[in-house]
C-alpha cells in the first residue's frame, strides 16, 4: 500500500468537509505502515512523521484534526511533542491519542498531564482504533461548533452594543430634546437608560409652567426603547400646544394600548408646575412615591394612585390628579423603582423609608441630590449600583420661571390679519370631559399664527374660562385657596361639583378685527351662573380681596380693555397685537 | 386536586418554581410560585394558562413561597388576565409578602386583581 494512496471517504466517518485528517507520529516504520493502512481503509486522510520534531512541523503545515502519538521517539519524545502541539493549537481542540505499550500507571498519567486525550495500547485493534478516533472526532466537532457559536455570539454582542450606542444617540435626540438642562432641574439617568425603558422628559408650557415626566417601560432592550419615541413625541407636542397632563397621559395611554403587547406597560409620573411655581399637579401611575422636601425640611410623599399606562382602555383610565400647593424652595423628587429595590450585600432593600429619611436628613437642600446618591452608594457597596436608577429633582423657583418667560421667542410669523370669529359653547357633559383651552389655542394658532403671543393669549383664556366655570357655574370661592387646607379643599370641591353639575353652560367667543399691521382680538366669555357684584372689580387691590385669585391684575396687564357686564356673568377682554401699542405687550417685533 | 401537566411535574418537590393545580370540577386553577417571580418563569407561566380551554375558570396565584417579583411578572399577570376574560377575569393573588405587596400597590394592581 503506497503512502500516496488517496483514501476513499467512508460513509460512516463523520465528515462534512472532507475526510478527517489524522497525523501519525511513530519512529517505527512497520507501525506507521500498519496504522496508515487501517486508517486509509476507513477513509481518513493520513500523514506521517518519524519523530516528535517532525510531528510538530507536520502539524503546523498540515493542521490535522487528530494526532496519533508514539511515546518513545528520537529527537523529541511524544510527551514534549504533545505539549508543543497543544500549545500551537491554542483554544482549538486537537485530540492527541498516545500509542503505547506502556502499562506503567505513572507513564500513562504523564500522557494525560502533557495534554493527551486517550491511549491506545499495542497491538492495535482496528475496531477500537476507529471507535476512539470517531469518539474524539465527535468531541472535536462539537468543540468547533461551540467555538463558532461563541465567536458569533461575541460578534453579535459587539454589533448589538455598537448599534445600541448609535440608537441611543438618535433616540436621545428625540427623547431628551426638552428642558432637562434647566438650572432648577437636577437629574440622573443611566447612559443606557433608554434601553432599560427609563425615560425622563421636561418641557416648558406655553403659559410659562413646566411639565416633567419620569417613566419606566417593563422589560429591557429594544422593545422597551421603541415605546419611548411615541411617548416623547406626544409629551412634547401636546405640552407645546397647551394641553394639560390629563390630556397628555390619556393620549399616551391610548397610543400604548395600540402599540404595546399585553404584558408590556409604562409606569409613569407626570408633574405639572404652574407658571408661578405655587401649584403642583401630579398624576402617578406605578412610579414609587414622589417626595416633596419642603423649605422647612419636612418631607411629604405622594404615592402612586393609578395603574401604569398602556394597561387599560381610555374609557376606564382614571385621569384624577392630585393638586399640591408648593412655594419657592420646595424640592420635588421623583425616582425609579431601582432606588427602592437596590440591595446591600446582605440582601436588604434600600426601601422607601430609608430614602425619605435620607432626603430629610441632609441639612443643606442643595446637597440633597448628591447626598442621596452617596447614601445609596454606601448602602449597596462599591460598584454594585445597578443601571436602572433614574432620579429627578425639581426646585420650585418663581424667579426662574419668570426669567425664562423673557427668553427670545421662537421665530414664528403671524399671518396677515384677517377678520374672523369663532364661538364654542360647553354644557356639563362637555365641561366634564373636554378641556376647551387647547382646542381654542390650536384654532387661534392655525387661523392667525400668533405663536409669539401664545403665553399671553393662553393666560387670558385660562383666567376667563376658569372664572366662568369655577366661580360662575361651580360657585367656588377663590378665597379658599389662601390656606393650604383650603387649597386642597378647593380642588376637592371643584372635582365634586363638576361631577354633580347637571345644568349650566359656558360660551367662549373670539372675534378678530384687522388693525393696521396687526389686529385686535376680543374674548367674550359668558356663563349662566348667578354672576357677582362686579362694581368694585377695578377698585384698588387692597379693597377687593374677595376677587383675589380671579387674575384680574394679570388680565389688566395683558389686555387693552377688560369689562364685566350683566350680573357679572359676562366678561369681555380685548388683546391687541402687531402695532407696538400699549396693551399689546412687547412680544411683537415688526 | 389533580396535578396538571407542566414540564418538571415529575420532579415533584419544593424545587419546582411553578406548580399548577386544578380543582376537581375544573373551576379553580391554582398557580403556586416559589422563589423569584421574574422573566425566567415567562414560558412556564404562559403554558400554565395557554392550554386552558375554559375561560370561565377562576385563578388563584399563590405567592407564599415567592421571594421577589419584578415588572415582567406584573406583565405575566396582565397576560393571564386577558386570557381569563379581561374585565370579567376572576384572579386572586394570595399570600403576598410585604415586599411583593408593595410592588403590587405601587402599580395599583389591586384595581385589576383581588389581592389578599
Amino acid at each position: 500500500m503506497a503512502d500516496g494512496n488517496t483514501p476513499q471517504p467512508n460513509p460512516d466517518t463523520p465528515s462534512s468537509v472532507g475526510a478527517t485528517r489524522v497525523l501519525i507520529a511513530d519512529d517505527d516504520h512497520v507501525n506507521r505502515l500498519i496504522l496508515r493502512a487501517i486508517l486509509a481503509k476507513e477513509g481518513y486522510a493520513v500523514e506521517v512523521a518519524e519523530d516528535g520534531r517532525e510531528a510538530v512541523a507536520r502539524f503546523t503545515e498540515w493542521q490535522p484534526d487528530l494526532v496519533l502519538m508514539d511515546v518513545m521517539m528520537p529527537v523529541l519524545d511524544g510527551y514534549e511533542a504533545t505539549r508543543e502541539i497543544k500549545a500551537l493549537a491554542g483554544d482549538a481542540f486537537v485530540p492527541v491519542i498516545f500509542l503505547t505499550a506502556l502499562s506503567d500507571e505513572a507513564a500513562l498519567a504523564r500522557c494525560v498531564a502533557v495534554g493527551g486525550d486517550d491511549f491506545l495500547t499495542k497491538p492495535y485493534s482496528r475496531v477500537i482504533l476507529k471507535a476512539k478516533i470517531d469518539a474524539l472526532e465527535r468531541v472535536r466537532r462539537l468543540h468547533v461548533t461551540l467555538r463558532q457559536q461563541r465567536d458569533e455570539l461575541a460578534g453579535h454582542q459587539r454589533r448589538l452594543l455598537q448599534e445600541h450606542q448609535v440608537a441611543e444617540k438618535v433616540l436621545a435626540k428625540i427623547v431628551h430634546s426638552g428642558s432637562l438642562d434647566a438650572s432648577q432641574i437636577k437629574y440622573l439617568l443611566s447612559p443606557m437608560a433608554i434601553f432599560n425603558g427609563d425615560m425622563l422628559l421636561a418641557a416648558r408650557k406655553p403659559s410659562g409652567g413646566l411639565h416633567v415626566m419620569l417613566g419606566d417601560f417593563t422589560g429591557h432592550g429594544l422593545s422597551a426603547a421603541i415605546g419611548t419615541v411615541p411617548v416623547a413625541d406626544i409629551f412634547y407636542g401636546m405640552t407645546d400646544k397647551g394641553f394639560s397632563i390629563g390630556d397628555i397621559l390619556a393620549t399616551i395611554n391610548d397610543k400604548l394600548r395600540v402599540i404595546l403587547p399585553t404584558d408590556v406597560f409604562f409606569a409613569a409620573v407626570l408633574l405639572e408646575l404652574d407658571a408661578n411655581h405655587t401649584k403642583l399637579t401630579i398624576w402617578n401611575g406605578g412610579i414609587p412615591d414622589v417626595a416633596i422636601r419642603r423649605v422647612d425640611g419636612r418631607v411629604e410623599s405622594l404615592p402612586s394612585d393609578h395603574l401604569p399606562l398602556g394597561v387599560i382602555e381610555n374609557e376606564q383610565l382614571d385621569r384624577a390628579v392630585r393638586v399640591v400647593e408648593v412655594e419657592a424652595g420646595d424640592r420635588i423628587v421623583a425616582f425609579s423603582d431601582g432606588f427602592i429595590e437596590a440591595h446591600n450585600p446582605e440582601g436588604e432593600m434600600f426601601g422607601l423609608e430609608r430614602l425619605v429619611a435620607t432626603l430629610a436628613s441632609e441639612a443643606d437642600p442643595d446637597s440633597m441630590f448628591d447626598g442621596l446618591l452617596r447614601t445609596l452608594g454606601d448602602f449597596v457597596g462599591e460598584g454594585a449600583l445597578g443601571d436602572d436608577l433614574s432620579l429627578v429633582e425639581i426646585t420650585c423657583d418663581p424667579a426662574w420661571a419668570q426669567a425664562r418667560s423673557s427668553e427670545a421667542p421662537r421665530a414664528f410669523h403671524p399671518r396677515a390679519p384677517m377678520r374672523w370669529s369663532i364661538s364654542i359653547e360647553l354644557v356639563p357633559d362637555t365641561l366634564r370631559s373636554v378641556d376647551p383651552l387647547p382646542l381654542v389655542m390650536h384654532l387661534l394658532m392655525d387661523l392667525q399664527g400668533l405663536q409669539e403671543h401664545r403665553e399671553q393669549l393662553y393666560a387670558v383664556l385660562m383666567e376667563l374660562f376658569s372664572n366662568a366655570l369655577d366661580h360662575g357655574l361651580l360657585g367656588l370661592d377663590s378665597a379658599l385657596k389662601q390656606t393650604p387646607e383650603g387649597f386642597v379643599r378647593y380642588y376637592e370641591l371643584r372635582k365634586q361639583r363638576l361631577a354633580e353639575l347637571d345644568h349650566g353652560r359656558v360660551r367662549i367667543s373670539l372675534d378678530h378685527e384687522p388693525d393696521g399691521k396687526g389686529g385686535s382680538l376680543r374674548f367674550t366669555v359668558v356663563d349662566d351662573g348667578p354672576g357677582f357684584d362686579h362694581s368694585r372689580v377695578f377698585a384698588p387691590l387692597e379693597e377687593n380681596v374677595s376677587f383675589f385669585g380671579r387674575g384680574i391684575p394679570l388680565l389688566k396687564s395683558i389686555c387693552e380693555h377688560l369689562e364685566y357686564t350683566g350680573s357679572g356673568n359676562q366678561v369681555e377682554a380685548v388683546y391687541r397685537w402687531g402695532n407696538n401699542e400699549a396693551g399689546a405687550d412687547s412680544a411683537t417685533h415688526d | 386536586m389533580a396535578p396538571w401537566g407542566v414540564p418538571g411535574d415529575r420532579h415533584k418537590g419544593r424545587f419546582m418554581p411553578l406548580t399548577i393545580q386544578r380543582s376537581d370540577d375544573d373551576r379553580v386553577v391554582t398557580i403556586t410560585i416559589s422563589g423569584r417571580f421574574d422573566f425566567d418563569l415567562h414560558q412556564e407561566f404562559r403554558q400554565a394558562f395557554e392550554h386552558a380551554e375554559d375561560e370561565e375558570a377562576s385563578y388563584v396565584i399563590d405567592l407564599a413561597q415567592a421571594e421577589y417579583m419584578d415588572s415582567s411578572a406584573l406583565g405575566m399577570l396582565l397576560l393571564l388576565r386577558e386570557r381569563a376574560g379581561g374585565d370579567r377575569a376572576d384572579i386572586s393573588i394570595v399570600n403576598c409578602s410585604p415586599a411583593i405587596n408593595k410592588i403590587l400597590t405601587i402599580s395599583n394592581f389591586h384595581k385589576l386583581f383581588k389581592v389578599a
